[in-house]
């Protein structure tokens, strides 16, 4: 009997160990390798199929079944098989990290601007620049945007869809105030706004609802970008080695938002901006919120708050009229083994055809020239009037670290602990020496 | 043993089968390395899943490594840098800050809570109130994260009530630099409360209730028997409370992360969280592993001291 169960404790253990062993094993046999050799090509030189591995986040709710049908075609045509990952927007550039790292990345990726320098210092992603033709810089809108570190990165497939300031019809008219264009007119309409309506002693009107909890460094989007593009100023001087926002037109976008901080909400430190957006301006509580826009915002907002009488302006005007406008592009990772094809992927994935058919049920903004604008028509002054007013981020080195250390800086900025000089002196101390060991390195 | 004597019997019947002897010499083998292969798969999950990532953690924070590319030798340059890091001197300054918050307010709340369940026997009210307090120590950081924020940021009059007793206005509690962090801390002690509680409410089951009984004769009141018999009696369960809440506290991550990521500035940054980001977001991984390495050594220095304490007290006891 205690034989049986020493053999029997043996055998569990045994399987334990073997589990354990073949969980530290590698096999992942999906996914771009890096190249040992050329598999891919032989698979089509023998007229079988090759497998594209492509990483989206989630673009709609359902971008595999929205993709899919037009996909097939792509397969059918170019004997392949593309695979679509769709991967969570949570710690999104982790996961690609971790994948190439692994040997398991995709062929092709989305990216978003800042995620570039990381990737092409690592060379794991390919410049399209070889692959591009005259026909594809004239077709594409938005391809200037992705040109960076002297070469063409992506292909663009999300764009025209900026941070926009969104307003309150209802408050304005009743304070007889038209649609703010410039500094003066916001900063008017929001101290008229700010309000005790209920006569209770307190506030409960608040000229502009921006939130300032987040964890991540993309609340610049809405809370710094524009301010320091429309007082003249940007990140980084143009040769890359060292950042210009505290200069006189980042003090002076600081200190603007300092004085519009008396019409926001007391707790806006404590809320994120959706939040910010959802419980205070979607319920009528502010005269202005800036949130990224969508070519269906009619229809959701409709849904979401029906009785919101709304419209927007696309970006104030003050030394410059601009606002933030992500340029989020298809890229080709360098483990791809098949590069041809994958750029013919993406330029089928972007081109006009199939983003004339995804945009009927999914609108965005047309990406290039010939594909017809498909939302709502109160939206489309953004890629039609205002399309000069989109700017993306100027990519520079240690991008990701200088946005997160400035973004902590306006935070204790906002709150009072720091002024809006100490506060960017600071930012711009950290970034610079950054920016210093990097070039250094370089050299 | 009681195999070796069977094999013995069969020696001694002589009948010495070949076949047999074989399979005993294979059983005495087995018999022979079956303790390897029981500590085996802890053993290799110890070495692979912390031994070895110790020595690549080690060996990592004297490189320049950005996870994408092979590391670069560069020396003490990253030991260097954390002398002059002021965020790391932000994230050591609000990790101890922490601890110090945390760990006093939740070992006397647990300890007293404990006495009291312990008090009630097993009555329904005790196994109630043992459910409610463990419960939160179950939950999921996130999902506390999204419960406390939704509280603090409603309208719920009772939530602004609450907090209006002490002077304060629930909804800037995360949002001002000076209440972020013991707003916290308080969060953190309610989620973990429970489980100190068990541990104490373990320890006080095992005072010999002789004690008590003897006090009592002695015409001691309930104050006189916690001071002079539970507190004394509990003394290494309170050292273990105390340095499980340290070790805890220094390794505090997905709470503040889902509450506050940090903000507002570097208020509520702590050590984890900052090497968390630096080897995530920046892809700072030699550098990130230097900061594990300074947290790793405080870690390693509580743990010897408190390995000290326990041993001490324990043979004092």
């Amino acid at each position: 009997m205690k034989c049986i169960r020493h053999l029997v404790a043996l055998g569990l253990s045994g399987a334990m160990l073997l589990s354990l062993l073949s969980a530290c094993g590698g096999g992942g046999t999906s996914g771009a390798q890096p190249s040992e050799n050329s598999q891919g090509q032989e698979e089509t030189q023998q007229g079988e199929s090759t497998e594209l591995l492509v990483w989206v986040p989630p673009l709609d709710d359902d971008t595999e079944a929205s993709w899919r049908p037009m996909l097939e075609k792509f397969e059918e045509e170019h004997n392949c098989t593309v695979t679509l990952e769709i991967i969570p927007w949570t710690n999104y550039q982790e996961k690609y990290t971790m994948a190439i790292n692994a040997g398991e990345g995709p062929d092709i990726g989305y990216m978003y601007a800042e995620m570039y320098p990381t990737f092409i210092d690592a060379k794991a992603i390919d410049d399209l620049t070889p692959y591009l033709t005259d026909e594809d810089y004239e077709n594409y809108i938005y391809l200037e945007q992705t040109e960076m570190f002297g070469g063409t990165y992506g292909l663009p497939i999300v764009a025209g869809v900026p941070f926009v300031i969104y307003y309150n019809q209802d408050i304005l008219d009743s304070l007889g105030e038209e649609a703010p264009e410039t500094w003066d007119d916001f900063k008017r309409i929001c101290a008229e706004a700010t309000q005790d309506t209920d006569g209770d002693g307190e506030i409960d009107q608040y000229g502009f609802a921006l939130g300032w909890n987040s964890a991540s460094f993309g609340a610049l989007n809405s809370n710094w970008y524009m301010w320091l593009w429309q007082a003249g100023g940007d990140i980084f001087n143009d040769d890359l080695k060292s950042v210009r926002f505290n200069d006189a037109a980042g003090l002076e976008a600081a200190e603007f938002l300092m004085e519009l901080k008396q019409y926001m909400p007391e707790d806006a430190l404590a809320l994120s901006n959706d939040d910010c957006f959802d419980k205070i301006f979607g319920a009528g509580k502010a005269a202005f919120a800036v949130k990224r826009s969508s070519q269906v915002q009619g229809t959701t907002f409709a849904q979401t708050y029906p009785d919101l009488n709304w419209d927007y302006v696309t970006a104030l005007s003050y030394k410059d009229s601009a606002t933030f406008g992500a340029v989020d592009s298809l890229t080709l990772m360098s483990a791809c083994e098949n590069k041809e094809l994958a750029v013919e992927l993406m330029k089928y994935i972007t081109g006009t055809e199939f983003m004339t058919e995804y945009h009927k049920t999914c609108p965005g903004a047309p990406l290039t020239w010939d594909e017809p604008y498909q939302g709502d028509e109160k939206m489309a002054r953004i890629v039609t009037d205002d399309v000069e007013k989109l700017r993306t981020l100027t990519v520079g080195p240690k991008g990701v670290e200088i946005y997160e250390y400035l973004w902590r800086q306006l935070q204790i900025m906002f709150e009072g602990t720091q002024t809006p000089q100490e506060a960017l002196d600071e930012a711009a101390r950290y970034a610079n020496q950054l920016l210093d060991e990097y070039w250094a390195a370089k050299e | 043993m009681n195999g070796l004597r069977n094999r013995g019997g069969r020696r001694k019947d002589a009948v010495p089968a070949p076949a047999g002897g074989a399979a005993a010499r294979v059983g005495g083998r087995l018999r022979r390395v079956s303790p390897y292969l029981y500590i085996a798969p802890i053993a290799l999950t110890l070495l692979v899943f912390k031994i070895v990532p110790f020595f690549l953690s080690l060996a990592l924070s004297f490189t320049r490594y950005d996870i994408l590319t092979p590391p670069v030798f560069n020396g003490l340059y990253n030991y260097q840098k954390l002398l002059g890091d002021v965020m790391l001197g932000d994230a050591v300054r609000n990790t101890l800050l922490y601890a110090v918050i945390v760990v006093p307010i939740q070992t006397v709340l647990a300890l007293l809570l404990a006495c009291c369940v312990v008090g009630k026997g097993n009555r329904l009210t005790a196994r109630f109130a043992k459910a409610a307090f463990f419960i939160p120590y179950l939950t999921s950081a996130s999902i506390i994260g999204i419960v406390w924020k939704t509280l603090l940021n409603s309208d719920i009059a009772a939530v602004e009530g609450f907090f209006a007793l002490f002077g304060l206005n629930a909804s800037t509690l995360l949002g001002s630099s000076k209440t972020a962090l013991p707003t916290l801390a308080g969060i953190a002690i309610w989620k973990d409360l429970g489980y100190y509680m068990i541990i104490y409410v373990a320890g006080l089951m095992n005072i010999p209730q002789i004690y008590y009984e003897a006090a009592r004769v002695d015409g001691a009141n309930k104050w006189w028997e916690f001071f002079k018999i539970t507190l004394p009696l509990v003394k290494p369960t309170t050292i273990l409370v105390v340095f499980l809440g340290i070790t805890t506290s220094f390794q505090v991550f997905d709470l503040l992360y889902n509450l506050t990521g940090g903000g507002p500035g570097t208020s509520t940054m702590t050590l984890v969280m900052y090497a968390y980001n630096l080897n995530f977001k920046s892809n700072n991984a030699g550098y990130a592993m230097a900061v594990s390495n300074v947290l790793l050594l405080i870690v390693a220095v509580l743990s010897i001291l408190q390995r000290k304490f326990v041993r001490r007290e324990t043979s004092e006891w």
